[in-house]
């Protein structure tokens, strides 16, 4: 793929796309199946990743994130380190799939989700969705509960578990330190091969299909992320012979996580009502039973 | 009707010696907690960010603590005043349950020193949100509610030792203020609790359900709230029974069986609809056939079950309620199958993915024991010096 043509999106997309698609696609739109949503993502091409983990360095600059070591762990060298921590947003791992034995190279990080569960679990609203569609932390709020951390089904939000006054850490889709100076994400301007395309989410959702189109013996033909956990930022493409479950993207539901829990929660509070019942029904009861029993009493005396 | 008074027993026992003991172990290691990280403490990782302390000292916790509201809604609401003996004991063990709650809630928080965010910043989504607030008015229902017990023992008795003596009339003053009012308002108090119980018991039982790829199947169930509200139903009494042989036993007391016995007559009530709802809605949801998968899920599932239907079936036998150590195991049976639903809805039942295990640690069994042994210390301090327990003649 000719750098020209990357440099094009990025730049396009970081500067100006997103506020036309803000004013060009009304909320209307959005019932052509896609939400009217004008955040960026990235689009994560495994089947063009070679594992050389550019973006991860890029990553640990951007953030000044001090590096990691496994040496000595035992086992594979590659992942190093093993997963993400408090140190490491973003992280290139080996997968081998299970059945074809196929080895994929990807790169796991925050998927910025449309309808994000760590917002939702979070009471003190700490995490935010921002325009730009980057799922931010606010270290100003948070009180270090980690309910994110068990809400988000891709175990994104890491905490700090070794200092004393802990932050909660995660791919900010560089946010604050790129985005909002029209700047790409730090991993995809360096990528050597073109294997993570940043942009309008609408248009890595037409990149991803023309690639799919243009060559469809390459690529399996489902784009994760486009409906999984209603929609994320990031999207990922794979091989035909290499199953997203494999390169640890499980095949979630549709719906987005906290669904159900918000809808419980609103029911059994909806505008009060629920509880000012009981409370009405149970004072009931009471002035019954105390009616009743002093009856009773008095029955008792005659 | 008896009169409640303090026992004025002597202290300092061998008992509260050990109590002492597990309380400065917890000390011990929460200095590490709170200056050197979690990590240096106990076996959180990240993929089992919440454990032991949150799984026990909280979700149990509040669970064990139900005895308060249920004996106010039998006692109170329903009017069952020849209970009413068992009511301040219940409210006082649910106030220090809350109390411990609240602390234990403190130590997990990576960041304690912001625990008043939850008041300032509201995400109504959150099912967190709605539990802390609930448990925060409910930890204030409660100290309203045992205000009558100082009242009753300190009113025109004040006497501060040393120079606080200078306050004698104003605390004195205050009494008498808070006497009358709670004269007018206990009835809103009581109501508030209930209600606020409801609340916050469901919603325990919502919170897993943010995680639908972790939590198992027998357990992942929109009717959860209404599971957990039930369950903590049917412990309330069992929880009071538990405190009461136990008070019977170590304070040297008459037995109570004959009110207690009765008063277990609710539970297989509340533990027959909980288990009723519970085979229903996983025989609805199709769910039934794994708990015949052999493995960790479906024998956690089996001892949960265990635990339940025993004492359910036992506490339909009169013989079995009026006889004071066999009440005391099947409401022992009750506590710890709630103990077990809770810890599999929390962390047996949570696969949070693969490459990571979580046990407690050392420091993490410590810090846990001592909350509640500072429980009981607490129990055995109130009850020494204020008017909680029936007096016997
Ligand atoms: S992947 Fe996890 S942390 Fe990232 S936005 Fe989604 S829920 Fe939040
Ligand atoms: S750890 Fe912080 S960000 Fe995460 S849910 Fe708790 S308060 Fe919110």
């Amino acid at each position: 793929m000719p750098i020209t043509r990357r440099k094009f999106f990025k730049v396009a997309a970081a500067t100006g796309a997103g506020a036309c698609a803000a004013l060009t696609a009304p909320p209307q739109a959005s019932a052509a199946n896609r939400p009217a949503d004008p955040g960026f993502g990235m689009l994560n091409d495994s089947t063009r990743c070679v594992g050389c983990k550019v973006c991860q360095v890029a990553c640990k600059k951007v953030n000044e994130l001090p590096a990691e070591s496994t040496l000595g762990d035992g086992g594979r060298l590659f992942d190093s380190p093993r997963g993400l921590s408090d140190r490491t947003y973003t992280l290139v791992k080996m997968h081998r799939d299970e059945d074809s034995g196929e080895a994929t190279f990807v790169k796991e990080q925050c998927m910025h989700c449309l309808d994000p569960a760590c917002k939702s679990a979070c009471l003190v609203l700490a995490f935010e969705r921002e325009e730009t569609g980057a799922v931010t932390w606010n270290s100003r709020k948070c009180m270090g509960c980690r309910y994110c951390m068990i809400a988000c089904p891709y175990n994104v939000p890491q905490f700090e578990w070794h200092r004393a006054i802990p932050d909660i850490s995660k791919c900010t889709l560089c946010h604050d330190t790129r985005l909002v100076h029209g700047q790409p994400t730090a991993c995809a301007e360096v990528c050597p091969v073109d294997a993570i395309t940043f942009g309008h989410r609408d248009e890595l959702l037409r990149i991803a299909r023309n690639r799919i189109a243009a060559d469809p013996d390459r690529y399996d033909p489902h784009v994760y992320g486009e409906h999984e956990v209603g929609g994320t930022g990031v999207l990922y493409l794979t091989k035909p012979k290499v199953s997203f479950a494999s390169l640890g993207l499980p095949p979630f539901g549709y719906k987005g996580v906290p669904r159900l829990t918000e809808s419980i929660q609103h029911g059994i509070f909806k505008y009060f009502i629920p509880p000012v019942a009981i409370y009405a029904a149970l004072g009931g009861i009471m002035a019954f039973n105390q009616r009743r029993n002093k009856l009773k009493g008095e029955t008792e005396h005659e | 009707m008896n009169k409640a008074a303090a026992l004025r027993l002597k202290f300092w026992t061998p008992n509260v010696a050990l109590l002492v003991f597990f309380m400065v172990s917890a000390a011990v290691f929460s200095y590490f907690r709170f200056f050197h990280g979690f990590g240096s403490v106990t076996n959180l990782n990240p993929n089992y960010p919440m454990g032991l302390w949150i799984a026990f000292d909280v979700a149990c916790g509040v669970a064990l603590a139900a005895g308060g509201f249920t004996t106010c809604l039998i006692v109170e609401i329903f009017g069952k005043h020849k209970y009413h003996a068992l009511l301040r004991p219940a409210i006082l063990t649910a106030f220090i349950g809350y109390m411990l709650v609240g602390m234990a809630v403190m130590f997990d928080l990576g960041r304690w020193y912001y625990i008043w965010h939850a008041l300032i910043y509201w995400n109504g989504n959150s099912v967190l949100f709605e539990v802390a607030w609930c448990v925060m008015l409910y930890l204030s229902v409660l100290a309203v509610e045992n205000v009558p017990a100082v009242v009753e023992e300190y009113k025109d008795k004040v006497s501060l030792p040393g120079p606080l003596a200078l306050f004698n009339n104003l605390v004195n003053a205050f009494l008498h203020v808070a006497d009358k009012v709670m004269g007018k308002v206990a009835v809103f108090f009581v109501l508030g609790g209930v209600v606020l119980s409801f609340g916050h018991q469901s919603s325990l039982g919502t919170m897993m359900l943010i995680a639908p790829y972790k939590l198992h199947e027998l357990w992942f169930t929109p009717w959860s709230p209404l599971l957990f509200l039930m369950s903590a139903i049917a412990v309330g009494p069992s929880m009071v029974v538990f405190e009461a042989s136990l008070a019977t036993y170590f304070f040297n007391r008459k037995s109570e069986i004959n009110l207690i016995g009765d008063f277990a007559k609710f539970i297989p009530w509340f533990l027959g609809a909980f288990l009723l709802f519970r085979f229903g809605d996983l025989a609805w949801r199709g769910a039934l056939p794994a708990a015949f998968v052999p493995g960790t899920y479906a024998y956690a599932f089996w001892v949960e079950m265990a635990l339940f239907i025993i004492p359910f079936v036992a506490l339909m036998n009169k013989g079995v309620r009026f006889h004071s150590v066999k009440l005391f195991l099947a409401a022992c049976s009750v506590i710890c199958g709630v103990v077990a639903y809770r810890f599999n809805v929390f962390l047996i039942g949570m696969d949070m993915g693969p490459g990571w295990n979580y046990f407690p640690s050392v420091g993490e069994f410590a810090v846990t024991f001592g909350f509640v042994a500072f429980g009981v210390f607490l129990y055995k301090l109130a009850v020494n010096y204020l008017p909680i327990l029936e007096q016997q003649h």
